[in-house]
């Protein structure tokens, strides 16, 4: 529960002034030449086995670059502004901060434990990052480095915020619950039990409800944010891993099942699976909530889906073992 | 006043024992790992299927020394026990079976990681038809055996690629030998 501030100068790698300037001097020399195309959504795909992220342009579902990451990443988080991408390593024990304009890895915060799931502050000022392993959530300054941690329970993975940025969610898988962080005092003010395993946490754009995909019960737990209470259960395919929303409906990747389950978010009824890859994990909704977008782990594909027709609209390439745990598109305004 | 405060202590440590202890049946490693082998068989995959398709009859692997199971061949029913050579135990259950197109599904409910240094085991056995001969293709996804970070080197992930990889090919050549008469 105690927040702690960590040593500064043991947490960045590079100084604070250098990158600034590294910044300035590159955008001097370099214009705009490096830049991506103004206005066009992309998603940033991690992939585990070979250690990278894929940058899929989403207009054309073609991969633009793929950046070397390492330490096995898996989740990952883009910032409300769409500047940065936040990308987990659990295995290298770090959080690495992306420029998604100049599209390289700006710094490596080194970060204890498991780093898995995360999010970030819809101000952009803080990162949250579950330690699968030590039973915390760490906020995270994207300059400075760790400045506080709260515990929250054993086996802690899907983070969300709500829209105003006052409470963090945390599934926390080994306890069958999710936990609500405080923002402000960075502590642990509730929780509330779901379904087995939860995995996956997504808040809707209003924020008044959450959904959790529970991997070991095959199913969704809907949670109303004010009452915080679960106002629905939703039976999907085997083993969900994550829920995205999009035009009324509730899209969940079903590991075992090789599809998507949708559901109706008013009557919570069942309305249809959706053929995908093998082992689908990262799911999400671009902003116009006309297309689903899906990682498939074992076939190394990331595949658009009509969110009415239900179609398979395109795949593209990705490296080995994409994930994509995380509120993966950067959607440009 | 210094009793208290040390009987706190105990307490508190047992209670964080017991707050772990519901995470190690289920706890895994961050980095699911995945494995492809294949084999072509001279012969037509029907014939292929009419071995690999029994799911109550492991014989063809070869470490397996004897399988009993119930349910036949019915998804989310049917399990098996195999005893392996070497004692060990594996149980497993069937998750997907099509018939039509050669292939199913079974993930392990239960192994000691000496065994088969992996968790959360899931795999596909399917046939393919290529004219008169077939391939046969085994595809698994697991954890390896260590739920931690920094595992001990019989617990990586390399020790868990190494294991199935290493069963894959023995298991798929013994079926072939076994399906061409050899």
């Amino acid at each position: 529960m105690r927040a702690r501030v960590i040593a500064l100068h043991s947490i960045a790698l590079i100084p604070v002034i250098s990158i600034s300037w590294g910044r300035a001097a590159r955008a001097a020399l370099l214009g705009l030449a490096l830049a991506s195309p103004a206005g066009a959504d992309e998603a940033f795909v991690t992939n585990q086995g070979s250690g990278d992220l894929t940058i899929v342009d989403l207009s054309t579902m073609q991969p633009m670059a793929t950046l070397p990451i390492g330490g096995k990443p898996a989740g990952v988080a883009v910032s409300t502004d769409g500047a940065r991408a936040y990308v987990t390593s659990p295995e290298g024990k770090y959080l690495s901060v992306v420029d998604t304009r100049e599209r390289r890895v700006l710094r490596r915060i080194p970060l204890e434990g498991g780093p898995l799931g995360l999010a970030v502050a819809p101000d952009g000022r803080r990162v949250y990052v579950a330690d699968m392993y030590e039973q915390r959530l760490f906020a995270v300054d994207p300059e400075l480095g760790v400045v506080a941690t709260a515990k929250v329970g054993p086996t802690p993975s899907g983070v969300a915020v709500t829209p105003d940025g006052k409470t963090i969610l945390v599934a926390i898988r080994d306890a069958d619950k999710i936990a609500f962080v405080d923002a402000a005092s960075f502590e642990k003010r509730g929780e509330l039990d779901v379904g087995r395993h939860p995995f996956g946490v997504t808040i809707d754009a209003k924020g008044e409800r959450a959904y959790t995909a529970n991997v070991e019960s095959d199913d969704v737990s809907v949670v109303d944010l004010a009452a915080r209470r679960v106002v629905a259960t939703v039976k999907v395919g085997k083993r969900p891993y994550c829920v995205a929303l999009a035009q009324g409906r509730g899209f969940v990747t079903d590991q075992y099942a090789e599809a998507v389950s949708v559901f109706d978010l008013e009557t919570f009824a069942p309305l249809a699976q959706v053929k995908v890859g093998e082992y689908p994990e990262g799911i999400g909704a671009s902003r116009d909530g006309k297309t689903i977008y899906v990682a498939n782990w074992f076939t190394n594909e990331f595949w658009s889906i009509a969110a009415d027709s239900l179609k398979v609209i395109a795949k593209a390439k990705t490296g080995d073992g994409p994930r994509a745990f995380g509120a993966f598109i950067r959607a440009m305004n | 006043m210094s009793f208290v405060i040390a009987r706190r202590g105990i307490v508190l440590a047992a209670l964080s024992i017991a707050a772990l202890a519901p995470s190690i049946s289920f706890a895994h490693g961050p980095s699911r790992q995945k494995v492809t082998e294949t084999i072509e068989i001279a012969a037509p995959a029907e014939k292929v299927w009419a071995i690999v398709g029994n799911f109550q009859d492991l014989s063809w692997l070869p470490p397996v020394e004897k399988t009993e199971g119930t349910g036949d061949n019915t998804p989310d029913k049917a399990t098996r026990h195999l005893t392996l050579k070497n004692g060990g135990e594996i149980d497993e259950l069937l998750t997907k079976y099509d018939a039509k197109d050669f292939s199913l599904a079974y993930r392990i409910e239960k192994v000691d990681v000496k065994i088969l240094p992996v968790n959360n085991y899931s795999s596909t056995l399917t046939v393919k038809p290529q004219g008169d001969k077939s391939v046969v293709e085994w595809r698994g996804a697991f954890y390896r055996g260590f739920p931690n970070n920094d595992p001990p080197p019989e617990l990586s992930d390399e020790a868990a690629l190494k294991a199935i990889t290493d069963l894959y090919k023995a298991g798929l050549a013994s079926l072939k030998a076994k399906v061409e008469g050899k």
